[in-house]
């Protein structure tokens, strides 16, 4: 009825009057433009409009929903005790003071002589070792991957694991040498075949050493070898099959792993040999290893390997070594290089500079 | 009659027992350095200042002394203090824990020129009057020593005679730094495997060092390589007491205070 009587008036009224104008305020709402909008309005509006996405969040446990305010809370596991004082008796509560730092020989010392036949009677117990890591990188929101190596240890021992390895070559010579160094398979071009047929499982090795002059036709295989892969920054891609075989079978093992909260915080957990081997054989595994460890440092000022402990279960004594005795040569050479190579990798980031200035 | 007696005496009494006015006699910190907010205009040559408006009288905090961090001060102890020094010795200590906990109880002086003067004696011949310790720290070991009980863990299947690097090594295993010639054992020798001696006690005397001597209350357990050999675990065995192995130590052992005496 009433768009009706507007209409009828619209009609009475003549056409170049503006109905707005004579309308009341109420019906002014219905307002008719009669211009265009600018052109692209609408899509200029739309494009400021950005949707807010909902991601959906499944159904968290209670007791994980605070999960990162509760490890916000958390102690710090790098550990730091500058701020205690230094032993001033020949007799003290260890607690109120600095750790004490042990030289190597007089912690494996100690070890032994909890384990000594008149007290743990175990004096061929494993010395483990922890080795804490500061895994910061060359900016500070960078950080050092995790990683896992294998190293030769001048001193072998029997780390109890039983680990399988497959050797790949061509020579049938060189497949000897790796069964007589201790591979538990090796094998030629026939051997991929197999794998490929499925009669052989990559599955059941851990380690896959090849020859380089059999990496032609192992490429099939990469697929199904994924990460295990020969390749020469590992060391599993090598001519001297036999050294390699042995290095894998005997070395040490080791892992770094980083703290998935504290991610400047890594740590390495493995064994070095066992107590009734001789102080100075432990003494050069231990200072192979930590030398193999410290050369993954990224390329910054400050140590990279923070604290090295000796725990040999069962006694759960855990006694601080003082590593960096092992590692002076390296460091006194390294500190230099890392400037150095500091000084480089500027240049070389102020050439790539220059490069795009030049384009 | 008594009561025109009391009434005068309560006004004597409010005149002289209770204070008029509570003045406090310390020293206050009233400073704070202060900035203004809107620094007021300049004036004319020759013409008066102009008057400052409200905005000129908000300030802000440059630097409040309440919150700054007081230095230390020195004060010459007037007795040995546990943790701190001996008697004559100079000290730098934090003024709160200075003049709650050394200066009011009189176990300190300021470090004044007549006090300095004073002391002069105890500085250089400490053992003046008063028995002088090794160290600040050493009566604090000797403290804790005293209040532990010692598991001396021993093999079960192999012959020993327990020797002061057994000791030691026990000592090190709950968190103690004793070396082995700090270690005095008991006169007669201790032999092994016995399971009579199993949960028994017995003490060995630490000297701190070489001067503070402290008994400490040690228990022999027997420990098996084997799982299936090693001695059940007994609950709190600390708490209950035991016979010593000697009856000579029974004195001794008596003196030390126990784990579940100190408890209470």
């Amino acid at each position: 009825m009433f768009l009706n009587s507007i209409k009828q008036f619209s009609t009475i009224v003549q056409n170049h009057v503006n109905v707005n104008h004579i309308l009341s305020q109420s019906v002014k709402s219905i307002q008719v433009r009669n211009y265009a909008a600018r052109k692209g309005t609408r899509d200029r509006k739309a494009k400021k409009k950005v949707k807010a996405e909902v991601v959906k969040v499944g159904f968290v446990p209670h007791n994980q929903r605070n999960k990162l305010k509760l490890l916000a809370q958390r102690e710090p596991l790098k550990f730091d005790d500058s701020w205690k004082r230094n032993p001033t008796d020949d007799v003290y509560v260890a607690k109120y003071y600095k750790w004490v730092v042990y030289p190597f020989a007089e912690a494996v010392k100690c070890h032994q002589e909890t384990h000594s036949p008149e007290m743990y009677n175990k004096p061929n117990a494993n010395l483990h070792v922890t080795i804490e890591l500061n895994m910061q990188g060359e900016k500070k929101t960078r950080f050092v991957d995790n990683f896992t190596s294998v190293v030769k240890v001048p001193y072998n021992f029997d780390h109890g694991e039983e680990r399988t390895i497959v050797v790949f070559s061509k020579n049938p010579d060189e497949q000897n040498e790796a069964i007589t160094a201790g591979a538990t398979l090796s094998g030629g071009s026939d051997l991929i075949k197999q794998i490929q047929n499925g009669d052989v499982s990559l599955q059941d090795f851990q380690y896959c050493i090849a020859h380089p002059n059999i990496l032609p036709e192992l490429v099939q295989l990469r697929g199904l070898m994924k990460k295990k892969f020969p390749n020469p920054k590992m060391g599993t891609l090598d001519v001297n099959l036999g050294k390699v075989v042995d290095k894998f079978l005997n070395g040490v093992k080791y892992q770094a792993v980083k703290d998935d909260y504290e991610k400047e915080f890594g740590c390495i957990k493995t064994v070095i040999g066992s107590l009734d081997m001789d102080i100075k054989h432990l003494e050069e595994n231990f200072s192979v290893l930590i030398n193999d460890v410290n050369s993954m440092k990224p390329r910054r000022p400050g140590t990279f390997i923070d604290r090295c402990i000796l725990w040999s279960p069962p006694s759960q004594e855990v006694l601080k070594v003082d590593h960096a005795v092992f590692l002076k040569e390296l460091n006194s050479k390294g500190s230099q290089n890392v400037f150095e190579k500091q000084e480089d990798y500027d240049k070389e980031e102020e050439e790539e500079k220059g490069e795009r200035v030049a384009l | 009659m008594w009561k025109s007696i009391i009434k005068p005496l309560n006004i004597v009494n409010k005149a002289f027992l209770s204070p008029t006015e509570n003045v406090v006699h310390q020293q206050l910190r009233t400073t704070y350095v202060l900035k203004r907010k809107t620094p007021p205009r300049l004036h004319k040559k020759n013409s008066d200042p102009k008057p400052l408006r409200s905005r000129h009288y908000v300030y802000e905090l440059v630097k409040n002394e309440e919150l700054e961090k007081k230095a230390n001060i020195n004060v010459i102890l007037t007795t040995y203090v546990e943790g701190l020094g001996n008697k004559g010795e100079k000290v730098s200590v934090k003024p709160k824990y200075a003049y709650q906990d050394l200066l009011l109880p009189g176990l300190a002086v300021y470090e004044s020129p007549e006090n300095v003067e004073k002391y002069k004696d105890f500085m250089t011949n400490p053992m003046s009057d008063v028995e002088a310790h090794s160290s600040p720290t050493a009566m604090l070991t000797v403290r804790s020593l005293s209040g532990i009980m010692l598991s001396v863990v021993m093999n079960k299947d192999t012959h020993w005679s327990l020797k002061p690097w057994h000791i030691k090594v026990s000592f090190r295993k709950c968190g103690y730094i004793v070396p082995e010639h700090a270690i005095i054992m008991p006169e007669q020798e201790i032999k092994g495997p016995n399971m009579d001696l199993e949960n028994r006690e017995f003490f060995v005397t630490v000297k701190i060092n070489n001067k503070e001597t402290v008994p400490v209350r040690c228990r022999i357990h027997h420990w098996s390589t084997e799982v299936k050999d090693r001695i059940p675990y007994a609950s709190e065995f600390w708490k209950e007491k035991v016979e010593p192995i000697f009856d000579e130590h029974s004195s001794v052992l008596n003196s030390i205070p126990h784990k579940a005496e100190l408890k209470k």
